[in-house]
Parts: structure tokens; C-alpha cells; sequence
């Protein structure tokens, strides 16, 4: 049997798949021991840990120990003169009128910052040597005497040379062989030493909770007679053994929402939809992601509470839009939705919890989009009157009626996805008609065809059971790896055979790892090319298949730069401008052999034929139907509201709906 | 056009983005570190008239005036008669720009033939010619600053990449790579601004996007008054102090009486020092963008689009021939150490009206450092912006080691130096012990940067303030530290002025030293923890802790 869980803030989702049978359950978190939750919902679908040949596990831990500082008491290695850069930062602030603006916290308090003499250039050459009589006189007295879980190193140009950070590193562990050593070299071997510090310092940071939390979690599996794979989910959208955690914990960050984009392409791939734009709408956000051909856009950088992360990360944009986002007119007389939201409690107004301000969940309550008595198959009733309670006053401030001000939230909540979509595809150069909208998340597929037709996208992909989207996500995500390099050079006769030299080198290390960790069979490349004009800053990536190389020359891969830079700048550089390539980030991927199939769960509830919705400034009668009972290729004319267990799709006039042999629910545009 | 509620909702964030994403993409296809790294520059969109309708919130103190150096470009040539691929571009702070460097392009957005908006951006670029690389910090007139480009009307066609307007631009700067770049990155964020209003007014009607231009800048407009309402009526008075006119004239005071009445502002900087003979004289744009945006931050939400309604409830005046207002041709290059003193001012009058709002003085100095050195491949020029501490408020430290409140530059990382230049090397970058001033709440901390130079010859020019001056406290909290800049040179200090330019040798130190920000609330109101803590980590030291108190 396969298990995915996936531990949210709210809700520990489980999957399992045991011989084509899928069982989904939900439990709530227990956000202090989130194993407890996640051990509750094994025990929730009566699953016997003995019988798991597969696990596959997200979770929150590494998120929410920088969110809240309780990761471990860390110490910072610095060059002399140096032991300031996570306090310095970038001398920016990131709210230009705030008044009592504060920087981000760091991981580390100042007084647990040192330094150490040395200098390399950024060629590598070494332009002071390390002081050793210094590291022992000073730093390894100060290290063992700060009670340090883990130390983290950043010294300046490590990343064109590990040399004095390697000797560093080789002294610490012989004299404080306890001390868990995060060095920059390893972790991120970027330049701009800001960056790189404030991640190795929040990998040391973050290290000993995953390890622990890991520790815990394997031995009350292994308790329980458990001896399959263990597995845990990354933010680059693949999984990694546990045991590779143990030195990499920086990737274990944000991978809620790229299992979620997981789940989504691997549905979609069913239906053979690999150009996709995703959106999972939850309670107090969405998060949008752009797939090409099947492949997720990778950013080369994140933050968690405003701290840089320079490791690649599946490019997600998330907007303060959800069910539970919170509906205000401001002191301008402006409509806004979010990004305040009611949380889980109160909650929205008609969850009848003591929640007077309208939310998004209740302008669909007044419009008809969800009906109070079908909410989560009949399992949650809803109190329509205390929705439109809710909606009173922003209806007379806004001189319309109730019904009017719900369909007014509406258009603004679409508004406010549509533009983090546009970030994810027209700012980027990509046009979203040439893609299908996946929603998935509760609140997704009810708002999915206004999007579109903002977009002017004329195809829909509604995943079955698109509530548990990411825990599916978890099963069907491929082992991945991914390295990144500094290589700065111009453009030149050199260059093709250099980065085939580093791309073998990079392989040859990342198969060495997969081999280690028992993870055999064939393993796809991917490789991109991070290149700029000559003197700017900020590179774009260009993808070439590493098979490729031999038959490619400098102007080949010059031409593809500009190719890239013009999508994005809608200009190719002014003639003769040089091209750099700046580094490259190599992939290795082993496929899964077998996906899970999951279907509709039926919710058996008794419904009348059709329900009043507002929709474009009129009432209609919509439809209702049974997501589980669809029949294959049954077409559904809008208005109809199809509803499945954890969401609902809506089919607004001049749509229809089919489901098609994949269990995806296919929305179409008429005409 | 009266636009549904919604309607206006939608477009008019849709106008923000589409100007916050000019922002974004002027800055990632930058060439300069001046732009890349620090971020100095700024873009926004105009309606027909000119009228700032959404900006990029890049730099504090160039959004006031995007809209205001149009108007002379459009007096010359007027929307109605440009064509496509005509854009029109300006510098001069005698027809409403601010200093030199900052160079404006605007680009008409046809709609139908018609002009129906602009795209905008503003950059500092890092030379623009004038008589020394980057900084000029000897200039005693505007002509020794830079290449003055009145009101032009270009085509890109017929002017740019190889045609006569680029190639002159391209024949005065002393970086061409880096400057061309720039503008070429300018060029491309006013294309994307133009582009994203053109989809809007297709996909929803060109009076739609007429009529949401016009209802974003009333929407800001009620909001700036409806804050100003609130405080209460009178009128205020505050002072600030610059050290010198760089020339040893002594401090010079800027002063500021704002008066409240219902929701409006009037300031009126009546009693400052007249205009200097060096570069710190201030064009009156931007006294009006430094003004504005103090109103803007301690009175109101950050929420609020600064556009040309967030202008229209304050009025601004400064008497001609001052140092706010100078006469042509007076040199203006540092102007935003005189606007700083202006925030200064105007924060310290309203600190009577509202004074849970407003925070003490920081070190508030914009410091310009520029190195630069003429090496066997052409100039190399490195010019780095930095702030100081930050003044203390009601309910928190000021932060450390931050740009100014009227910039928004960040540092250039050190490894991009170290590839960039090869004629120096960064070799201490650090907060300054003791440098914050005293205080319930304590001021932000300053900090020091410190270059080896590695080959003779390079020159040094900066400008800077409170070297002899320091931030105040405010409500009974302790000034922050003065700055100061220094070379080391065979065993022996050499101390540099605040506004002052210097040769060079190999193997010399030279450190730059950023004020602290001054303290709010008295210092004994301060907790024992909040101290022992800041001993700790060396923000203070042993004996500024004893004494914190007493």
C-alpha cells in the first residue's frame, strides 16, 4: 500500500492507494506534534503501518520553525570583517513608507556571529589564507562554549572556491564532532553573500527540528512494524528518501504547495494536458503556478518571513484570496477582498461561529454558488441568513443590493487570481489562452470559469476530489534533485565544452547520491543555463537538453538567451551586447513507474433539480449534479453547478461540462 | 463616465500592477549597480494630461515629481502631435526634474491613433558626464554636473540604437556599457507599461481606463484628506540643521510652519538658509516630493497610491533663491541632504500635532560614496548610496542600518564587487557599537564600510552630512552618532570632509562611517533587558549601558 500525508496548518490530509482502491481522510493538525496528527490519520483510515510499502510525507515543520523561531540555537561563521551581512541585509526596506519599519529577524542573534581571517578572490584564488592558529585560539573555544546545536559557515567567494570553508568545516568537526555544520559551499553556491548566508544560516537553523521530528517520526513507524520507503516531500516539486533530509533540510521548506502542483500536472497528464496554469485555492490563499509541457517553472529563490532562500523552489505566487478572505470597503470607499481573513475562527459568517464580516465562501452562499445544504456532501450546515447579514452594510455602502454586493465580491476576488496569474504568464512572456486552468483546493473550481473568462481561456481541468489534490500530490512525485552552480564566463568558443564538463561532474556526484540511497533505474537530466547580458544582474533561465550540448555553439546558446529575454523585456539586447552565462542548475529525476488513479466520491445526497444563482446581473436556474454519478462523456450545459464531495464546479451559462475517461471533469467555453 | 464600483476596482489595480511590474523589469534588465543593485530608479504611469496615476514604489523621493517634469516636456510638444515611436525625455532641474543623473523618458500609449496615457520612468544613471566620474563634488554651477537635456522629443526609429540622440548621449558619459544599458532598460519598462494599458483599454474600453485614471487619483486624494482631518488644526513649527555648505560656511537651518486647516496642508519653508554656492541646493520638485511624502508617512496608511491626488491636499511653498528653491544655474547634485532636512523640519512641526505618530530624527543623510579610477580599459566608476540609523518611535527601536526615509537604495552585494572592480576590495562592512542615540526606545544603529584600494590612482568623491551635526532624539531620547570618513595612509588619518573629493594611492584604507538615530521617550523608561540584550550583541557597549540612565 502507498500513503501520502500531507500536514497542513489546518488539516492533515491522508491518501492511500492500495491496489486501485483510493481511500481519502482528513484529520485535523496537531500543530505542536504534527507526527501525532499525522499517526491520527493513519489510524483514521485504519491503515496498519506493517501493510505501507510507501510513504510519502509534507509537512510544515521546517516552515513553521522559522515562522515562529523555535528552531535551534545556531551560531554564524563569518570573513573578518563580515559577521554583520544578516544584519546588514540589503539596506533596503521592503515598505517604503513604514515609519517603525523593522528588518526580517535572522536565525541568529549578533552575538553568536564570528569571524575568521581569510580571503579568496572571485576567480577562487586565495588571497589571504585561513588563519588557523586563530580558528583554535578563538573560534573553537567560543563554539564549544556556546552551547550550539549547529553552526552555519559563509565566507566571502566560497561559492568560487570551498577550499578554506572545506578546512573550516574539517577543524570544527574534529574538535566539536557533535556540532552540526551547515557550510555555504554546500548549501547554496551562489554569489552575493546575503543571500547565501541567510539561507545556510536558516539550514543549520531548521536541521536539528527536521532531524529530530524525523527521528520521532521513523521511530514510531518502525514501532509499528513498519519497513517501506520513507519518504519526504521538497519545495522543487520531487521527493527525497527521509534519509537525504539529514543534510538538506533547506529543501524540505514550502513543499505543501508544489505537492499541490504535483498532484495537479499528474492529473492533468491523464487527460494529456501538459500546458497548464494551476490554481489551489484555499481558506485565507491561492497559489497560482504556470506548467509547461508538464514541467512546473523553478525559481531560483524563496523567502519565508521576508528572510531570502536561494535554493529552487517551484515558481508558486500566492495572493491573500480565499474562501475565508475577508470582504471590507476601505476609508477611499474602495471594495476590497483580503488580504484579512476570518481565519478558522470565527470563520466565515455563515459557518454560524460569531462571524459577522462577509467573506468569499459567503458571497457564494448569497449567490447560490454553494449551497448550505450540500457543503462538504451534505456533511456541514451552513447559515445562508448570517451570509446575507454579513453582506448588509457593504450592500448600502456600495448602493446595490445584497445579492448585488456577493456578485460585486466576486468579480473582485476573480480580479485579484486573474492578476497573480498574469505574474505567473503574461509578465514572464507566456500568454495564458495557450494553457488550461486547474483549479483545485475547496474553494478553486467554483471561481475557475470567471477566470477563464478573464483570461480568455477556453478549457477547464477539474481534478476528481480536487480537495486532497496535494496529498495525491505526494504519491505521484518523482525523486528529484536539484544542484545549482556559480559558472561566470562570457560567451565564447570555451563555454559549450565547460558546461558539459560541469554537467558531467554534477551528474556523475547526483548519481552517486541516487545510488547511494538505493534509488535505482533509469534517471532523466535536466539542465538549465542561467545567462544574462554582460554588466546586468539578474539572469533567465534557458533550459537545454543536456544531449544537446555537444551539437551546441556560444552563438546558439546566445540566441536562445535573447530569445528568453526578449518574452520577457520585449527587447533582445541592442546589437553586439555580450551574453554570460552566470551558473546552471542540473536536475536528476527518477520517474515512478505507476500512478494512483483516483476517483469521485459519491456523496449520496439527495438534491432537488436545480437552484437559483446570480450570475452577470441576472437569476437563473442552475442545474445540479452529482460529481460521482456523472456519467462518462455526459455533457452538463451551463448554468449547472456540479457538486463533489470536498468542492464544487460551476458551469455558468455558454460552458460545459464532460466528464472524460480520466476521472477530470473537462469545462469548455461554447462557441 | 461614472464606472461601476467594481469595475473601478478591478482596472485600478490593474493599472498598479501594471506599474509596479514596470518597476520590477526596469530594475532585473539594468546594467549599472546604481540601478541593478541599489535600485534607484522609478516608473509610473500618467494619464494624458500627465497626471501620475500609479507608480512603482521603488524611491520615496522620485515619485512626487514623475508627473510634474512632464508638463514642460508637454507644453513643448504637445500629446496631440506625437507619433508612434516618438518619446519624449528630460533631465534639466530647472524645467521640473530633480538633479542630473535622474533622467526621465516618457512614452506615449496610443490607443486608436489617440494618446490616451504615458509610461514613465526615472533612473539615476552613473555618470552623465559633467566634470568628474559619477560625482562632481567640486561643481560650482549645474554645467560642471552633467549633460543638461532640455524637453526632447526622440523617435526610436529614427534616434536610438545608431541614430543621432543616442549617439551624442552615448559620446558624453564616460561609462557607455553601463549608462546605454540603462536607458535601453528604461526603454524596455515604459514598452511593458504602454503594452499593459493598451490590453486594458481593448479588453475593457478606452473610457473605462479614462475614467479609472481619473477616479485612482481622487481615491487617493480622500484618503490623504481624510487622513489629514484628524489632526488637529493650527500651525506647527520645525527646524533641522545642515552642517555646512561643504566651503566651511557653518550650519545652515531649513524651516518648515505647516499649517493644518480641516483637510488640507499648507507648508511653508519661509526662514531657510539662501541657496550655497555648492551642489546641495534643492530643485523645488523635489521639496515638494520630500514634503508629500512625510505628510504620506506619518499620517497615513502605506496602502495609499502616491499619485498626483495624494498632492492635492498639500501645498508647498519656499521662497525663491533659497536653498529649497534655488535660482538657475545654482549646482543641485546633493540635493537630498537639504530635502532630508526638510522631512527633518516638517516631522518635527507635526511632532506637536500628532506625536505618537511621528518617530526622532535618523541620521537622514543620503551619503553618495564614488570611487572611481581611469584604468587601461576606460573609466570604472563604483557608486554606492547609503543611509544610516533610523530614527526611534513610540513603540519601537529604529532600525538599524537602513536607507533613508526619502530613498530606498539597497547596498551592492560584496562579491558583485569583488567581480565588478578590480581596483578595490571591500574589507569590513559593520555596525557601529554606541552609534545609536539613547531613549525609552532607542535609535537605529550605524554602520562602517572600509576599502582597500589596490592601485594608484583612483579618486574618491562623496557627500554626506551631520559629520559635525547629529540626529536629534525626539520627546527625551539621546542624539544618534555623527558620520565621518576617513583614509588611512601609512599609519596616518586622514580625515575627509563631509561634501569632499580626494586622490588616492595603493594600499590605502578609506572607511566610511554612517550616523546612528536619535532615541525617542526617555531613557530611563527603558527596560533592563532591552539594554542587556543590545550589550550582548555589542549594539552598545559596556559603558554606554552603565551610563544609559544617568
Amino acid at each position: 500500500m502507498r500513503v501520502g500525508i500531507e500536514v497542513g496548518g489546518t488539516f492533515t490530509d491522508l491518501v492511500a492507494v492500495d491496489q486501485g482502491e483510493v481511500r481519502v481522510v482528513k484529520v485535523p493538525s496537531t500543530p505542536r506534534s504534527p507526527d501525532i496528527g499525522a499517526f491520527n490519520a493513519l489510524g483514521a483510515a485504519g491503515i496498519e503501518a506493517a501493510a505501507v510499502t510507501d510513504l510519502v510525507h509534507g509537512s510544515t515543520v521546517a516552515t513553521n520553525a522559522i515562522l515562529e523561531r523555535r528552531g535551534a540555537a545556531i551560531a554564524f561563521v563569518a570573513t573578518k570583517g563580515f559577521r554583520d551581512i544578516l544584519f546588514m541585509q540589503r539596506h533596503d526596506r521592503r515598505s517604503i513608507y513604514d515609519l517603525h519599519y523593522a528588518k526580517p529577524a535572522p536565525p541568529v542573534r549578533r552575538r553568536d556571529c564570528f569571524e575568521v581571517a581569510e580571503r579568496i578572490g572571485p576567480d577562487g584564488t586565495v588571497i589571504a589564507a585561513l588563519d588557523e592558529a586563530a580558528v583554535t585560539r578563538d573560534l573553537l573555544p567560543a563554539l564549544a562554549a556556546g552551547g550550539y546545536q549547529a553552526v552555519a559557515l559563509c565566507l566571502l567567494s566560497a561559492y568560487a572556491s570551498p577550499a578554506h570553508e572545506m578546512r573550516l568545516k574539517q577543524m570544527i568537526a574534529a574538535a566539536l564532532p557533535g556540532l552540526r555544520i551547515a557550510a555555504s559551499h554546500e548549501v547554496a553556491p551562489e554569489f552575493r553573500e546575503f543571500e547565501r548566508a541567510s539561507t545556510t544560516s536558516l539550514s543549520a537553523y531548521v536541521q536539528p527540528v527536521i532531524d529530530g521530528y524525523l527521528d520521532r517520526f521513523e521511530a514510531t513507524l518502525a514501532g509499528a512494524g513498519f519497513t517501506g520507503h520513507f519518504s519526504v516531500m521538497q519545495s522543487n516539486g520531487g521527493r527525497m528518501p527521509a534519509t537525504a533530509m539529514r543534510s538538506n533540510a533547506i529543501s524540505a521548506l514550502l513543499s505543501g504547495p508544489a505537492a499541490g502542483v504535483v498532484g495537479a500536472i499528474r492529473q492533468a497528464a491523464r487527460s494529456e494536458r501538459g500546458n497548464l496554469i494551476t490554481f489551489d485555492m484555499g481558506g485565507t490563499s491561492t497559489d497560482v503556478a504556470l506548467v509547461q509541457d508538464g514541467e512546473a517553472a523553478l525559481a531560483p529563490e524563496t523567502e519565508v518571513d521576508g528572510l531570502p532562500i536561494r535554493t529552487p523552489v517551484l515558481d508558486i505566487v500566492t495572493v491573500g484570496a480565499g474562501g475565508g478572505s475577508l470582504i471590507w470597503i476601505d476609508d477611499g470607499g474602495m471594495l476590497r477582498v483580503g488580504p484579512r481573513s476570518a481565519g478558522a475562527e470565527p470563520g466565515p459568517a455563515c459557518y454560524g461561529r460569531g462571524g459577522t464580516m462577509p467573506t468569499v465562501t459567503d458571497a457564494h452562499v448569497v449567490r447560490g454558488t454553494i449551497r448550505p445544504d450540500a457543503f462538504l456532501g451534505g456533511g456541514m450546515s451552513l447559515d445562508a441568513d448570517a451570509a446575507h447579514r454579513a453582506f448588509a452594510d457593504v450592500a448600502k455602502r456600495l448602493g446595490t443590493d445584497v445579492r448585488g454586493a456577493a456578485a460585486a465580491a466576486i468579480r473582485l476576488a476573480v480580479a485579484n487570481i486573474v492578476r497573480a496569474i498574469q505574474l505567473v504568464s503574461t509578465e514572464r512572456g507566456r500568454d495564458p489562452r495557450d494553457y488550461a486552468l486547474l483549479p483545485f483546493g475547496g474553494a478553486g473550481p467554483l471561481l475557475a470559469a470567471e477566470i477563464a473568462e478573464e483570461l480568455g481561456i477556453r478549457e477547464i481541468l477539474v481534478p476528481p476530489n480536487p480537495g486532497v489534490i496535494s496529498a495525491l500530490g505526494l504519491l505521484s512525485a518523482d525523486y528529484v534533485k536539484l544542484r545549482g552552480i556559480t559558472r561566470r564566463m562570457g560567451l565564447d568558443a570555451e563555454t559549450p565544452s565547460v558546461i558539459a564538463a560541469d554537467c558531467a561532474r554534477l551528474r556523475e556526484a547526483t548519481e552517486a547520491e541516487f545510488a547511494a540511497l538505493g534509488l535505482t533505474g533509469p534517471l532523466e537530466h535536466r539542465l538549465e543555463l542561467d545567462m544574462r547580458f554582460v554588466g546586468q544582474a539578474f539572469e533567465i533561465p534557458v533550459a537545454v537538453d543536456p544531449a544537446e550540448l555537444p551539437r551546441l555553439g556560444a552563438a546558439d546558446l546566445a540566441e536562445r538567451f535573447a530569445e528568453a529575454h526578449r518574452r520577457v523585456y520585449l527587447h533582445g539586447g541592442e546589437p553586439g551586447r555580450k551574453v554570460e552565462l552566470v551558473g546552471m542548475r542540473f536536475g536528476v529525476r527518477r520517474r515512478l513507474d505507476a500512478l494512483p488513479e483516483v476517483r469521485e466520491r459519491a456523496a449520496g445526497l439527495a438534491r432537488p433539480e436545480s437552484a437559483e444563482v446570480v450570475t452577470g446581473g441576472a437569476t437563473v436556474q442552475a442545474r445540479l449534479v452529482d460529481a460521482a454519478m456523472l456519467d462518462l462523456n455526459e455533457v452538463v450545459v451551463g448554468p449547472a453547478l456540479i457538486e463533489g464531495y470536498s468542492s464544487t464546479s460551476w458551469v455558468p451559462p455558454g460552458w460545459r461540462g464532460a466528464r472524460d475517461g480520466a476521472g477530470n471533469m473537462l469545462l469548455r467555453k461554447e462557441g | 463616465m461614472q464606472l461601476d464600483p467594481v469595475e473601478y476596482a478591478i482596472l485600478s489595480q490593474s493599472v498598479i500592477a501594471a506599474a509596479r511590474e514596470m518597476g520590477v523589469k526596469l530594475v532585473r534588465s539594468a546594467y549599472s549597480t546604481i540601478l541593478r543593485e541599489a535600485r534607484d530608479g522609478s516608473a509610473a504611469l500618467l494619464d494624458a494630461r500627465g497626471g501620475t496615476v500609479a507608480q512603482a514604489e521603488l524611491i520615496p523621493m522620485q515619485l512626487g515629481s514623475i508627473g510634474r517634469v512632464f508638463q514642460p516636456c508637454a507644453a513643448m510638444f504637445p500629446p496631440e502631435t506625437l507619433e508612434e515611436g516618438d518619446f519624449l525625455v528630460i533631465n534639466d532641474p530647472y524645467s521640473g526634474g530633480q538633479h542630473l543623473q535622474d533622467v526621465f523618458f516618457f512614452h506615449p500609449i496610443f490607443h486608436e491613433g489617440e494618446v490616451i496615457g504615458f509610461g514613465a520612468s526615472v533612473a539615476h544613471h552613473l555618470d552623465i558626464g559633467g566634470g568628474s566620474p559619477g560625482l562632481n563634488a567640486g561643481a560650482r554651477d549645474l554645467y560642471a554636473e552633467g549633460l543638461i537635456i532640455p524637453p526632447m522629443k526622440v523617435n526610436m526609429a529614427r534616434d536610438w540604437h545608431g541614430g543621432g540622440f543616442e549617439r551624442l548621449l552615448r559620446a558624453n558619459v564616460r561609462v557607455p556599457q553601463q549608462t546605454m544599458g540603462d536607458f535601453d532598460a528604461q526603454i524596455a519598462a515604459n514598452n511593458i507599461g504602454v503594452l499593459r494599458i493598451q490590453e486594458l483599454a481593448r479588453r475593457y474600453g478606452v473610457e473605462k481606463v479614462r475614467a479609472t485614471m481619473a477616479g485612482l487619483q481622487d481615491y487617493s486624494e480622500r484618503r490623504m484628506r481624510a487622513a489629514i482631518a484628524e489632526v488637529p488644526d493650527g500651525t506647527y513649527w520645525g527646524e533641522a540643521m545642515l552642517d555646512d555648505d561643504g566651503m566651511g560656511s557653518g550650519p545652515l537651518p531649513v524651516r518648515a510652519a505647516v499649517t493644518v486647516s480641516g483637510d488640507s496642508i499648507t507648508v511653508d519653508f519661509e526662514g531657510t538658509a539662501p541657496q550655497v554656492g555648492s551642489n546641495l541646493n534643492a530643485p523645488f520638485a523635489s521639496v515638494i516630493s520630500a514634503t508629500v511624502s512625510c505628510l504620506k508617512a506619518a499620517l497615513t496608511s502605506p496602502d495609499i497610491p502616491f499619485n498626483d491626488g495624494a498632492l492635492r491636499p498639500i501645498a508647498v511653498k519656499a521662497p525663491k533663491g533659497t536653498l529649497l528653491n534655488p535660482n538657475h544655474p545654482a549646482p543641485v547634485r546633493a540635493r537630498m541632504i537639504s530635502v532630508s532636512r526638510a522631512w527633518n523640519a516638517v516631522m518635527q512641526a507635526i511632532s506637536q500635532a500628532v506625536p505618537e505618530k511621528v518617530i526622532a530624527q535618523g541620521y537622514d543623510t543620503t551619503t553618495a560614496f564614488c570611487l572611481s579610477w581611469l584604468g587601461p580599459a576606460g573609466w570604472s566608476v563604483y557608486l554606492e548610496v547609503y543611509g544610516g540609523g533610523y530614527g526611534a518611535g513610540i513603540g519601537n527601536d529604529g532600525c538599524d542600518a537602513v536607507d533613508n526615509p526619502l530613498s530606498n537604495c539597497s547596498n551592492t552585494p560584496v562579491e558583485a564587487m569583488d567581480q565588478d572592480f578590480s581596483f578595490f576590495r571591500v574589507v569590513d562592512y559593520a555596525l557601529r557599537p554606541d552609534s545609536c542615540g539613547i531613549g525609552a526606545r532607542r535609535g537605529g544603529a550605524g554602520f562602517s564600510r572600509s576599502y582597500r584600494i589596490l592601485v594608484d590612482g583612483p579618486i574618491v568623491s562623496h557627500y554626506s552630512d551631520r559629520f559635525t551635526g547629529r540626529s536629534s532624539g525626539i520627546f527625551g531620547g539621546g542624539p544618534g552618532a555623527s558620520g565621518s570618513c576617513q583614509v588611512l595612509r601609512d599609519g596616518e588619518v586622514i580625515n575627509l570632509r563631509s561634501k569632499d573629493a580626494f586622490n588616492l594611492k595603493a594600499g590605502d584604507l578609506i572607511t566610511i562611517n554612517l550616523g546612528g538615530g536619535g532615541g525617542y521617550g526617555v531613557p530611563s523608561e527603558r527596560s533592563a533587558a532591552l539594554i542587556e540584550r543590545d550589550l550582548e550583541d555589542g549594539i552598545i557597549t559596556k559603558e554606554l549601558a552603565e551610563n544609559w540612565a544617568k
